[in-house]
């Protein structure tokens, strides 16, 4: 079943291409990496999905409805969590009062005036809480947590929120290297006890090998590989991180929606890294090849 | 060099004398002079009315608190539209910009003389700056964490009350303790125009020559001043 569809997507910001697609399905239960560098489009991307952002042309299915669409926007937003790189928690509320408000979309809005959450809503965020690993720590602020426990504070808040997509946008960066892996395990080991579809933005292909089940490689706004982890060569990882074209002219190439990797191109990656560059393996889909 | 000149204009403007301000040490003297021995006999009357002016103050501040909050909520362009949040602004400025006195002054004609129509313009007027401050304060909060409580599938109002509120919080409250202190010294002059306190007696006291007595009302508002900027510190600090 597909949750995500898109279809010729351009997102311009001012007179700049953030973003190029001309297909794009995510079905059910995928766990889906975006790599690309900063500027790649990845960020657009998951903006897209949860609705925070509207195409400028072309469309966008998020479980078969428009996700910027003002109509029924509240059944819509619980359904689709997002995890931000900033985690934008309130840093004066308690960790167990950050978890609760995933379930805003759930509580009348008179019971929330008063502050109140139904018994069973904080029953089930102590329980999230423990799942993330921060048992007993839900009565102190966020201001006072480390790095990691914030983030496992996030995580814990789009996992209250039981929705059917959770996005993630750069989750780990803010963390070092082994705080990264260990927040990412947690991440991916929640969302499979709740076969939850699950979209990351990461920096890291080495890290994201080992919990995706699908690779999008984003540059320029384009995506230019779709597949598998394990075909997301050395070669494609060069391409996804290095291959800014030389000349600007390709990047703002609106007239072609696809990324059409020129011989040009190639030899630019070549001259840079002083790698000979393979063709693509067959077992792997390049779009646009 | 445009600004010195204009403020040289200014001081011309009003009417500034070196020469009359240095001759007038004797009469400062003489001023303070006839301030002791302070006259206590009226003590118990110049309580009673400062009291009258801090309650004043207190339920004025209170009141407008009570209507600040949600017009600052409509006034801030971050969480309303422009189409609200313009006139709101608008609205907030010119209330901003009468003059307590004559605030005051429509009140006694309105509802009579007495505290009454004192609290109502203290009210009215701390509308003006507490909605603006509060607006102001609403404006700054991240961003990022309106979105990501929005995006919870919250409400409008749910997005207020736990993405907004929760970072405003203490500035909130500061501000309002902030404008209690502005409005006792404002409310204490508020009896010049028969609304209520201890400007009253300001008012008999000085017109009437009877330093001994202003002195007491010195010690007394002076004090009520220090207390409440006691209040503020604390209520900052606890506040955080």
């Amino acid at each position: 079943m597909k949750v995500i569809e898109l279809d010729s997507v351009h997102v311009l910001y001012g007179s700049s291409l953030a973003l190029d697609i001309e297909h794009l399905e995510i079905g059910a239960g995928e766990r889906v990496f975006v790599l690309g560098h900063s500027g790649s489009g990845k960020t657009t991307l998951a903006r897209l999905i949860k609705g925070r952002l509207r195409p400028s042309s072309g469309t966008v299915r998020v479980l078969g409805r428009d996700p910027a669409s003002a109509r029924d926007r509240r059944r819509r937003q619980r359904r689709v969590a997002m995890i931000d790189q900033e985690y934008f928690l309130v840093p004066r509320l308690t960790a167990v009062e950050n978890v609760l408000q995933g379930a805003l979309g759930r509580v009348p809005p008179w019971m929330s005036f008063f502050g109140i959450y139904p018994r069973t809503e904080w029953i089930e965020a102590e329980s999230v809480l423990a799942e993330v690993e921060l048992d007993g720590l839900g009565h102190r602020r966020v201001e006072t947590l480390s790095g990691g426990q914030k983030q496992r504070t996030a995580i814990a808040r789009a996992l209250m929120q039981q929705a059917d997509i959770i996005l993630a946008d750069e989750p780990v960066s803010a963390l070092d290297p082994e705080l990264a892996e260990d927040a990412l395990e947690l991440l991916v080991a929640c969302v499979a006890r709740r076969e939850v579809t699950l979209l990351v933005d990461l920096h890291q292909p080495e890290l994201a090998r080992r919990y995706a089940t699908r690779f999008l490689g984003l540059a320029q706004g384009r995506l230019v590989y779709d597949g598998s982890p394990e075909g997301f060569t050395d070669e494609i990882a060069e391409l996804v991180y290095r291959g800014r074209p030389a000349d600007e002219a390709a990047g703002s190439d609106l007239a072609s929606p696809r990324l059409t990797l020129d011989a040009q191109e190639t030899k630019h990656v070549d001259a840079e890294t002083g790698l000979a560059t393979a063709n693509p393996r067959s077992d792997i889909r390049l779009v646009g090849d | 060099m445009a600004i010195s000149s204009f403020v040289l204009w200014a001081l011309r403007w009003s009417e500034f004398d070196l020469a009359v301000l240095l001759s007038s040490g004797d009469r400062f003297a003489e001023f303070f002079s006839r301030l002791v021995p302070p006259d206590w006999s009226v003590s118990k009357l110049v309580f009673r009315s400062t009291i009258e002016t801090l309650m004043i103050a207190i339920a004025g501040t209170a009141v407008a608190v009570v209507f600040s909050l949600p017009l600052g909520f409509l006034a801030a362009s971050n969480v309303s539209p422009p189409w609200i949040s313009h006139p709101v602004k608008w609205l907030l400025g010119f209330i901003r910009s009468i003059p307590l006195i004559v605030v005051a002054m429509l009140f006694v004609a309105a509802v009579g003389l007495g505290p009454f129509p004192g609290m109502l313009a203290i009210a009215f007027h701390s509308v003006g700056m507490l909605g603006k401050f509060y607006a102001e304060e609403f404006e700054t909060a991240e961003k990022g964490i309106l979105d990501a409580v929005s995006g919870t599938g919250a409400t409008w109002s749910q997005t207020l009350r736990y993405g907004l509120w929760p970072q405003s919080i203490p500035q909130v409250v500061a501000f309002t303790v902030y404008r209690l202190e502005m409005n006792f010294r404002d409310a204490a002059v508020l009896g010049l125009v028969g609304a209520g306190g201890v400007g009253y007696y300001i008012l008999l006291y000085v017109r009437g020559f009877q330093y001994e007595k202003v002195a007491v009302l010195l010690v007394v508002i002076i004090g009520v001043v220090l207390m409440l900027d006691n209040l503020t510190f604390w209520v900052r600090r606890w506040v955080r």
